[in-house]
């Protein structure tokens, strides 16, 4: 079906599309300002524009961070999962409410600290938050978990839309992901966003999986707790 | 009543703008949609092709096959580059390019249609 709609499938394709996606409606947005009647129509169509047109720069900055992950540009250090899932969730709430969703938030770690790349692990509960909101049904809200997992902390991302196909299970599960196609869950995905987070997390020797539920799906990362005492 | 078929939902404010005279009914794929045309019988039809589940191009091939929605037009509005020969082959009035058209184009699609 990908390839009767894209033709011969490439990833560029594929992220190129991905990136129109969000600079498209930021231009619609736009353009459509002559048709708002109201200041406060105005207004919030300019926190829409500004909501969506982040999302694709957060997606340009992710396409650079993995260009230079060879050259081992992040340094690991320990942070704080659940300061950088708040940054994440702050940023998110609003593109939500625009896309007529929910996101929450469930801590339940004790230990405080894991070993990653401050940015890189943004970028992976970004991505992850991203997907839930594609995917996830309207009448239930998408949920950020943190607890912990033997000598690792589990960071999660749990949506309740249509579950991972099989064959995308598999390839995650084996780590197969070669290219973004490898892990699109549905005709309209590039699987940029996951395979940008697959990425992120082999990088700082996370493990990457999911969870298949009958009624969604969670994607995680595991890390492993820092042994440093948290000073925040 | 104009049937919008986009899954995702940022779409769905911009249509309620710039389409503020008319009836609009938003679904979110097109199973969803293909249950409600059951129901009821839309004028126009607004299809985005990327969408989750079935794509565009299967709801139009549902939809062709029922007698009741045979002749219901549809407008296309999507971001893949798409031939003129696709969309006529499956009798589409109009093919929209999400990332170059211009909102007039769109209310005139539908006042064309309509």
């Amino acid at each position: 079906m990908e390839s009767e709609v894209f033709g011969a499938n490439s990833s560029a394709v594929v992220v190129a599309h991905e990136l129109k996606g969000p600079l498209s409606l930021s231009r619609q947005l736009a353009l459509s300002l002559d048709f708002e009647d109201s200041l406060e129509g105005a207004r919030e169509i300019g926190r829409q524009i500004a909501a969506t047109s982040e999302r694709a720069l957060r997606q340009v900055e992710d396409l650079t961070r993995i260009a230079r992950l060879e050259d081992a540009m992040f340094e690991m250090e320990p942070v704080n999962p659940r300061i950088v899932c708040d940054e994440v969730v702050a940023e998110l709430w609003r593109l939500f409410r625009f896309n007529r969703r929910e996101l929450l938030i469930d801590y339940r770690n004790k230990r405080k600290l894991v070993v990653a790349n401050r940015q890189l692990l943004r970028s992976v509960v970004y991505n992850f938050c991203l997907n839930a909101m594609n995917y996830g049904g309207e009448e239930l809200p998408s949920l950020v978990a943190i607890r912990d997992k033997g000598d690792k902390i589990r960071i999660d991302v749990r949506d309740y839309g249509p579950t991972v196909p099989t064959k995308v299970w598999r390839e995650i599960k084996n780590g197969f992901v070669k290219k973004p196609v490898d892990i699109a869950m549905r005709p309209g995905s590039s699987g940029l966003g996951l395979y940008i987070a697959a990425k992120f997390a082999n990088y700082m020797r996370g493990d990457f999986g999911l969870v298949r539920h009958r009624d969604g799906t969670s994607f995680y990362i595991d890390l492993p707790v820092s042994g440093q005492l948290s000073l925040v | 009543m104009i049937f919008v078929i986009e899954d995702d939902r940022g779409w769905e404010s911009y249509y309620r703008r710039i389409l503020k005279k008319y009836e609009l009914g938003f679904f979110h794929d097109g199973v969803e949609a293909i249950a409600a045309m059951d129901e009821k019988t839309p004028d126009l039809i607004i299809l985005d092709i990327l969408l989750t589940g079935p794509t565009g191009f299967a709801v139009l091939n549902e939809m062709r096959s029922y007698s009741e929605l045979e002749r219901v037009p549809v407008i296309i509005v999507t971001s893949v580059s798409m031939k003129a020969s696709i969309a006529e082959q499956y009798g589409v009035v109009e093919v929209l390019d999400k990332g170059k058209m211009m909102p007039q184009e769109l209310l005139g699609a539908v006042q064309g249609a309509l």
